[in-house]
């Protein structure tokens, strides 16, 4: 999966130069220090970021980036007709009585429902791969970039999800019941910033370190930079230089972040956002607005930061249960900080090590 | 096993044994644990240098042949590439990401003006904006 694609060009790629990007094209990101090198660029419907040390690290780290997430994208997109996981909702596997399909899946589709399969057991169902039907009900049935030229609508009546418990992984052969839509959303994310580290740091020889975020799911591996890679927490990017915005470290695992400030759209009248309850097929209601989550792995945080958001007023008794590090902030822009997260700017969130999610995520 | 002051109580000389005791035997008890001594020490001064030959050679097979940049400090990284602690990188002042909700989507679009390709981006924010 790495090493085998050209370094790509990138644009803008001169200390100050801001040349108009192309699509799918990385574009350097000046941030004011010269010992990393940082670039982005778009990538499935929202953006990715990647900063290496030494610097000239940067064009093999996209490139094995690039492989990282072309491959994630064609096997679990919900909105590309030809991604695996497409293919998976069209194909007829089974006839009645059967009700029952079974498919032969890759190795990168089936690594990741298998996360998603294991991050629902871990978190009782908050976090729920079969929220497919209900996003769909809900209108977030194409890439989101689209939701929003679409006039509003009537909105059909919420489906609640079926239950990650019907659904059968066993290696790479999948159980998946008729009329059954996964939706990979709460930690294919992760998953790709954490197969992108790993695959930076192979393709580098294990030489200096990366990060990678992938809307904002953020993973790190090898040697940070002292005290830490420098990492921004805030409800959205355009939130970044905000007060309520925290500085934090982060020198090993993962910081993922979930929040109903983003990805919102109308139907009916009413305001909706992505973080579905898996129980009522509703966008969730609880107290908070955004919840930040520090993992060994970014798809632990991915999970655990969009099952915080579902539990609500429980999510403190949740997060608390499972030791992990996380900031929740209220609707009223009230901060909590939970495991050890800090409650200064510019200190190292520590990351307790071993992964409830995802074995293959390695640490 | 058959009897039991033998086993117990005393040396027993074998039958037919009559032949003089070796010349140990004879040795005085201090002569005896200053030999024992003396081996024991040996034999520590051989352990001790043996056990620092091979930790040097260890030591020099787990450095990696290229290892990072000269920014770099000593802290080591584990075989999966997993840091070890925040104290060896380059010194990076300023945040590099942001962890936040991926709300902010890009729609790319090129379209050509004059014989040029231009490619316009429209980032999509949120729609209820900070409450």
């Amino acid at each position: 999966m790495t090493g085998k694609a050209s370094p790509p060009e990138l644009a803008g790629s001169g200390p100050a130069s801001l040349e108009p990007p192309g699509p799918g094209s990385w574009r350097r990101v000046l941030t004011g220090d010269d010992t990393v090198a940082v670039a982005e660029r778009d990538a499935l419907g929202t953006d990715a970021r990647v900063a290496v040390w030494p610097p000239e690290n940067l064009r093999a780290g996209c490139a094995a980036v690039d492989d990282v997430l072309g491959a994630l994208d064609a096997q679990a997109s919900r909105f590309r007709a030809d991604s695996e996981l497409s293919w998976l909702h069209r194909a007829d596997g089974g006839r009645p009585p059967l009700r029952e399909r079974l498919f032969l899946l890759s190795d990168g589709l089936a690594e990741a429902v298998g996360v998603a399969l294991a991050a629902a057991r871990w978190t009782g169902g908050l976090a729920d791969p079969t929220v497919g039907a209900a996003l769909i009900a809900l209108g977030y049935d194409r890439d989101f970039a689209a939701i929003g030229q679409v006039p509003d609508e009537p909105r059909p009546a919420p489906v609640p999800a079926p239950g990650w418990e019907l659904v059968r992984l066993d290696g790479p052969l999948l159980r998946l019941p008729e009329n059954v839509r996964l939706d990979l959303g709460a930690t294919a994310k992760g998953v790709g910033s954490d197969r992108a580290v790993r695959a930076v740091m192979s393709v580098t020889e294990h030489s200096g370190g990366v990060l990678v975020s992938l809307g904002g799911d953020i993973a790190v591996d090898g040697t940070p930079p002292r005290d830490g890679w420098p990492v921004t927490v805030a409800d959205g990017p355009e939130h970044a230089g905000s007060p309520g915005a925290q500085l934090i470290r982060l020198t090993e695992g993962a910081v993922a972040t979930s929040s109903v400030t983003c990805r919102c759209w109308r139907r009916g009248g009413q305001e909706l956002h992505h973080i579905v309850d898996p129980r009522t097929g509703l966008p969730a209601d609880g107290p908070w607005r955004t919840v930040s989550a520090a993992a060994a792995t970014c798809a632990d945080a991915n999970a655990a930061a969009t099952a915080a958001m579902v539990a609500g007023p429980h999510a403190e008794d949740w997060l608390a249960s499972t030791g992990l590090p996380a900031r929740l902030v209220r609707h009223d822009g009230q901060v909590h900080h939970l495991g050890g997260w800090p409650a200064a700017d510019g200190l190292p969130v520590p990351v307790p090590p071993g992964t409830h999610v995802y074995p293959g995520g390695r640490r | 096993m058959d009897s039991e002051s033998g086993y117990h109580g005393r040396r027993v000389r074998l039958p037919g044994y009559d032949a003089a005791e070796p010349a140990e035997s004879t040795k005085a008890p201090g002569d005896v644990i200053r030999h024992v001594r003396r081996l024991s020490n040996w034999t520590a001064a051989a352990l001790l240098v043996g056990t620092g030959a091979a930790a040097v050679a260890l030591a020099h097979q787990a450095i990696p042949a290229a290892g990072p940049a000269p920014q770099a400090g000593t802290t080591a990284t584990s075989p999966s590439g997993a840091s070890q602690a925040g104290t060896s990188g380059p010194q990076v002042s300023h945040s590099v990401a942001t962890t936040t909700a991926s709300g902010v989507t890009v729609t790319t679009t090129t379209r050509t003006v004059n014989g040029k390709a231009v490619v316009t981006q429209v980032r999509n924010g949120p729609v209820n904006g900070d409450n």
